[in-house]
């Protein structure tokens, strides 16, 4: 995959998840810091931090975007979401408007 | 309310999911602390609906939860008040209809910093001892106090909650002197005092609200109408109004008026002091009037309900000369016949509903109907339509009205107890968008039944009293959007044909005299309805396989036998019980 289809998420704790930005852009959010037009960081590094976000769940916010997006194409699995981590990925989801 | 994301619906679903999956997060203080209010808001409501939320899980969300409603949850009592009274930032409460709420058992929300909006309407067990636990919140603006226990005394202390805006006061026995005393609330925009002892003298209080403006004050012995100059919403439904107040202003701009019911002497009275062209909702029905001039000038109209009044066709032309703006027309129960509908036609560009039920109309208003261009829903139940017009000449030729109907974006059709046969149905079968169909004749047959399954857009069928046989209803093919199927008084079916029917197409939900609601199977796998389950049939779903569908004849063996026979039962052969309960194994098969 080249290096233009990729974005690095960057959690709290420093972690960083390269994934599709096909994935990414189910994110609202996301989507906005990567689009928009102007210089910002993230557009032109193709990296977005999340300060706010540990690692533990923005794996699973990773997770979720590839699923979402065999959903969307019509693939009916589950999304197992354990119920400890439910509060704070419900606050990220919130925040990335996913 | 705006709607949550994907996620975070996945989230909530994941941490309501059972009491086990509770236990995981709600330990997690610092996370509940900072969960931003719309969803804590959104995972409490979940909780309420599973009846998994209990006082002691309350208390979890005392630092992000500010809007909850309890409204008509009956188990609701003191406990959980007394974990309320320490949400630190709730801004708005609603315990409506919550019966074991007492005076007392409001105490703890006494002194509360944030709270605006507070709902304590249908507790019957609030009275006068509990408004002194009110007085404290001074930031209360909306207050919804109607049948409670209150008396005109306690209703006068409300006096000192200088920040209302919102009262509610319907159905108390609220006296003239008792709202004089409430004068000092000089933020009253809303004031209901529907059923209340106020009286004329009552009315001149009212006037010295400066911003009042939605007034209620139905069912009470009132008969001065009301005119100033803030007043937009007015409601006098059923009272005996005599004349006007009064009042040395300029005239209302009332946007909504509310009559129904009422008498009067000279309707002149009522109207004349008005400006009529802001009005933009007029309820009239069931009022003695008979001439209509007073409609003139009403322009801006848009909702107009004169059902049950002496209107006829020769005041058609007064409705359509106002007609531009209208939406809803309310017209059933009139002398209007066809050629008053014919006077209407072409002059209503925006109507989308229309009830002409209980008039005189015949299949030539139906024709008249497709020069209203916007008509969503129409309601023509209980007239003498037939469906087709004869043509003149030889008695051979017909012409289905229903035809006409094809030009409009109609979603909703009520023919109810008219005259159509099968035949006449045909029309209907090309109705693309109908969502909504009634019919409830004695002359139509499994024809018509068979005809409706190509409707593409049925949602909800109400098929009623027909003559419905079980091999009609078995080969009956539901659109694939049908929701709903009432076949109540179908007299023919039998319940082993009902049952087979629900069974081939289990997202339809049926309805029908022999057999207890079946839910479609969307439903069931959601759980029973929160409003429906109590504790007791909690306990029973648990001991029972949850699509056990319990037949009428059916009665609980624990209510058949007492304790001692039960437990000599427990030895007796299985085939004895079963003899009792053949229809339980057979509805426990499918």
């Amino acid at each position: 995959m080249r290096k233009e289809d990729t974005v690095k998420l960057i959690s709290a704790e420093g972690f960083e998840f390269v994934i599709d930005k096909r994935a990414a852009m189910v994110s609202q959010t996301i989507r906005n810091m990567l689009t928009s037009p102007g210089s910002f960081a993230e557009t032109q590094l193709g990296e977005v931090r999340f300060p706010e976000i540990s690692t533990t769940i923005l794996e699973k916010i990773c997770q979720y975007f590839y699923w979402s997006l065999q959903y969307a194409s019509g693939k009916e699995t589950e999304f197992h979401i354990e119920p400890e981590l439910t509060l704070e990925l419900m606050m990220a989801a919130n925040y990335l408007h996913t | 309310m705006e709607m949550e994301s994907q996620l975070v619906q996945l989230c909530i679903d994941s941490a309501c999911s059972s009491r086990e999956s509770i236990k995981r997060w709600r330990m997690q203080r610092r996370s509940l602390e900072r969960l931003p209010p719309q969803l804590a808001g959104a995972l409490v409501r979940r909780l309420i609906q599973r009846h998994l939320l209990s006082p002691s899980l309350l208390e979890v969300f005392k630092y992000c939860v500010e809007e909850m409603d309890l409204r008509d949850e009956t188990y609701v009592d003191a406990e959980w008040m007394a974990y309320l009274g320490g949400f630190r930032y709730l801004r708005c409460l609603n315990i409506a209809g919550c019966q074991r709420i007492t005076s007392s058992a409001i105490w703890p929300l006494s002194g509360m910093s944030h709270l605006k909006e507070l709902d304590l309407s249908r507790c019957v067990k609030f009275n006068d001892s509990g408004i002194r636990h009110l007085l404290s919140i001074s930031t209360l603006e909306k207050l919804y106090l109607s049948e409670t226990r209150l008396t005109a005394a306690g209703v006068s202390l409300l006096a000192s909650l200088s920040n209302l805006s919102f009262l509610d006061l319907g159905g108390l026995p609220v006296t003239d002197q008792a709202l004089g005393s409430l004068q000092v609330l000089s933020k009253l925009q809303y004031l209901d005092l529907w059923g209340s002892k106020v009286s004329d003298n009552g009315v001149a209080v009212l006037e010295k609200f400066p911003q009042l403006c939605h007034l209620n004050l139905a069912w009470t012995s009132v008969s001065l109408l009301p005119n100033f100059t803030s007043l937009e919403y007015l409601n006098m439904s059923n009272c005996n109004i005599n004349s006007v107040f009064q009042y040395h202003g300029d005239k209302p701009c009332l946007v909504e008026l509310r009559i129904a019911g009422i008498t009067f002497a000279n309707e002149a009275v009522i109207f004349e002091n008005i400006e009529k062209h802001f009005l933009s909702l007029l309820d009239a029905s069931k009022s003695p009037f008979s001439r209509f001039g007073f409609l003139s000038f009403m322009v801006g109209l848009e909702y107009l309900d004169l059902s049950s009044t002496g209107l006829g066709d020769e005041s058609m032309e007064q409705i359509a000369i106002i007609g531009t703006n209208l939406r809803d027309l309310n017209l059933s129960n009139t002398r209007v016949s066809s050629a008053g509908v014919r006077i209407l036609a072409g002059c209503v560009p925006n109507l989308k509903n229309l009830s002409l039920s209980h008039t005189a109309i015949d299949d030539f208003a139906i024709c008249f109907l497709s020069m209203m261009p916007a008509l969503k829903a129409i309601d023509l139940s209980h007239t003498s339509i037939k469906g087709f017009i004869q043509k003149e000449g030889d008695g051979s030729d017909q012409i289905f009205s229903l035809t006409t109907l094809q030009v409009q974006p109609l979603e909703k059709l009520n023919l109810e107890s008219t005259l159509i046969e099968d035949d006449s149905l045909v029309p209907l079968a090309k109705l693309h968008g109908l969502s909504q169909l009634s019919l409830r004749n004695g002359s139509l047959t499994d024809i018509s039944l068979h005809l409706l399954s190509s409707l593409p857009d049925l949602k909800t069928l109400s098929f009623r009293d027909i003559v419905l046989t079980n091999a009609g209803l078995n080969s009956f093919k539901p659109p694939e959007t049908l929701e709903v199927l009432d076949i109540r008084g179908c007299w023919l079916l039998t319940v082993e044909a009902i049952l087979s029917f629900h069974k081939r197409h289990p997202r339809v939900e049926v309805r029908h005299e022999l057999i207890p609601a079946l839910p479609s199977e969307n439903d069931s796998s959601m759980h029973a309805s929160p409003s429906r389950v109590t504790l007791k049939s909690k306990q029973v779903i648990g001991q029972t396989p949850e699509n056990l569908h319990l037949s009428p004849a059916f009665i609980d063996q624990r209510l058949k036998y007492d304790r001692e026979k039960l437990l000599a039962l427990r030895y007796s052969s299985l085939s004895l019980i079963l003899k009792d309960g053949g229809n339980i194994s057979e509805m426990l098969l499918q």
